[in-house]
């Protein structure tokens, strides 16, 4: 019985992890979507190209720390590794920014099929980008996975659970409170939610939306290569590892309401914690049961759980 | 143009979707003048405060603030130049509180206004504009229509414009509620800001505006004393069905 429990628990534990994860990649896309009104098909691959820049900054700044040893090591070691993520995400920033100035600028007031069919082809010439840098062999780096895996967490409560999967959802549940606070409570993310609410109006106040937009694509590549370094350690950076999580990221934002935040972080646990159980209760229904719950959630309520975004973040 | 004109608008053709809707709109405002602009609903008045602001395209015609031409900057810049606008829908950001909705200018035109004391200049909107003092944390679709259509006019008070354009602020309103707005919208007037207002039951305007246009048909058809246009028969003929609108 304790051991059903404990693989219970696990398999939630699992789910969540994967669930923030999902966040990560689904929040920026959700609020491109929800300001520019653009689904950005190439947010997968910036998903990768996290993963893959992700490799090589850890190599650099771990090269530089050291593995951890002792309390303070680890901790120092972890802070290394937050660091490595969060310089990788800052180089997915200048990407997002030509994307959005040079690309997509000029095709806002045009079909939305222009805006499918460009950041289809921007996903294919990325796709290319990574093979030309980083070549069609994966890459691994299993130095970060084992050496926060060697610091022992979930060991005190009795627990045996990964340690990098703890250190995900604490950087997940940090991660959900940075984006509401910035949304809720700063000067920035209010003009963004306003602009998102009624860019007109935006417009009659003063709000420059060139900037606006250019901010909030540059925010969701930043959030997509910020995920792609989170996932990267307990697996390997691969040509074609931008796809499910885009797939996944869409049924996110289609159950938690297109363009919403709340939504988006609502969408990601569900379908985290549901694909995680289904491993274990009826693996071949991993793929299907998250599409299963966005069919059930379209026929209620077609709008999502959460509606659009920017009245509430 | 007059050493005081504010704004002077010189055969204005914007448009609506491809279609001009305005006829060479010619109409002036001085500094620290109400200006009303009536005309039936459709006869081209959102169309002409649209064009003003940069918010539709101008096909022709010469907008100039204070000597500057509007048609030539971009439309986010020309609350930066001291033009104040509510529109006729209100345009409220829902979801965020009445406060909120009063700051969002400032932060995002208040330096290029020349605002330094954010709380100072809130604190002023909410001295005009009294019965949203308690209302302050209040989520704006949570509002009555007369306090809705009143935080869309201290929205663009906030910016402390030069010129405060409003459309229709008294449209739909219950009477008691239009008689306690025109008193707002004439202390603003008394503080020195040009008021433009819009408004299709020309009796509303008369006795809050110093001048008059009437536009029909994306022309202007007359101008001159409030009083004077309000009975005359013309005019009346030619508003009438204004108060289905």
């Amino acid at each position: 019985m304790a051991g059903t429990l404990e693989t219970a628990l696990v398999q939630t534990l699992n789910g969540v992890q994967f669930g923030f994860i999902l966040f990560m990649i689904a929040s920026g896309l959700t609020v491109i979507l929800g300001i520019l009104d653009v689904l950005n098909l190439a947010h997968g691959e910036l998903f990768s190209i996290g993963a893959y820049a992700g490799i090589g900054v850890f190599g650099f700044v771990i090269g530089v720390v050291g593995p951890p040893s002792g309390v303070l090591g680890g901790v120092v070691f972890v802070l290394a590794v937050l660091v490595s993520v969060l310089l990788t995400a800052a180089l997915l920033l200048p990407v997002g920014t030509v994307f959005e100035a040079l690309f997509l600028r000029a095709i806002y007031d045009r079909d939305q099929v222009y805006q499918l069919v460009l950041t289809f082809a921007l996903l294919l010439i990325l796709l290319d980008v990574k093979k030309f840098v980083w070549g069609n062999t994966s890459l691994r780096t299993d130095a970060v996975y084992s050496a926060i895996n060697s610091i022992p967490t979930s060991e005190l409560v009795g627990l045996n659970y990964p340690t990098y999967n703890v250190f995900v959802i604490l950087v997940g549940i940090a991660v959900v409170a940075g984006l509401f606070w910035f949304f809720d409570r700063t000067k920035t993310g209010r003009i963004v939610r306003a602009t998102a609410i009624d860019r007109e109006m935006a417009t009659a106040i003063g709000v420059s939306t060139d900037r606006v937009f250019t901010l909030v694509f540059a925010l969701g590549a930043f959030l997509a290569g910020f995920a792609g370094a989170m996932a990267v350690p307990p697996t390997a950076a691969t040509l074609g590892m931008g796809t499910n999580p885009l797939v996944l990221s869409f049924v996110v934002i289609v159950i938690g309401g297109l363009g919403s935040l709340r939504g988006a972080f609502v969408g990601a646990l569900l379908v985290g914690v549901i694909r995680s159980w289904m491993i274990t209760l009826y693996p071949p229904g991993e793929i299907a049961a998250p599409f299963a719950i966005m069919a059930l959630i379209l026929l209620v309520k077609p709008e999502g759980l959460f509606g659009t975004w920017g009245e509430t973040a | 143009m007059s050493a005081d004109t504010l704004l002077s608008v010189r055969g204005l053709n914007a448009a609506v979707e491809g279609f001009r809707v305005t006829e060479d709109v010619d109409l002036d405002v001085n500094a620290g003048e109400a200006v009303g602009l009536v005309g039936r609903n459709g006869a081209g008045k959102t169309t002409t405060f649209r064009g003003i602001m940069g918010l539709t395209p101008v096909w022709s015609g010469s907008v100039r603030f204070r000597g500057e031409e509007l048609t030539d900057i971009r439309s986010e810049l020309v609350p930066k130049r001291g033009i104040g606008y509510q529109p006729e829908d209100r345009k409220l950001f829902t979801g965020m509180t009445v406060d909120e909705n009063f700051r969002l200018p400032i932060w995002t035109s208040g330096s290029a206004r020349g605002i330094d004391d954010e709380d100072g200049v809130i604190e002023q909107v909410y001295d005009v504009l009294t019965e949203l003092d308690d209302r302050r944390d209040a989520k704006v679709q949570n509002l009555s229509g007369g306090q809705a259509k009143m935080v869309a006019i201290g929205r663009a008070l906030a910016l402390q414009p030069d010129l405060l354009i409003l459309d229709e602020p008294l449209e739909g309103l219950a009477p008691v509620v239009v008689e306690n707005l025109k008193r707002h919208i004439e202390a603003i007037n008394d503080r020195g800001i040009a008021v433009l207002i819009a408004e299709s039951n020309v009796t509303h305007v008369p006795d809050v505006v110093d001048r008059l246009y009437v536009i029909e048909r994306g022309d202007v058809v007359a101008s001159g004393d409030p009083d004077d246009l309000a009975s005359d028969e013309e005019i009346q003929k030619l508003m009438q069905g204004s108060g289905t609108e």
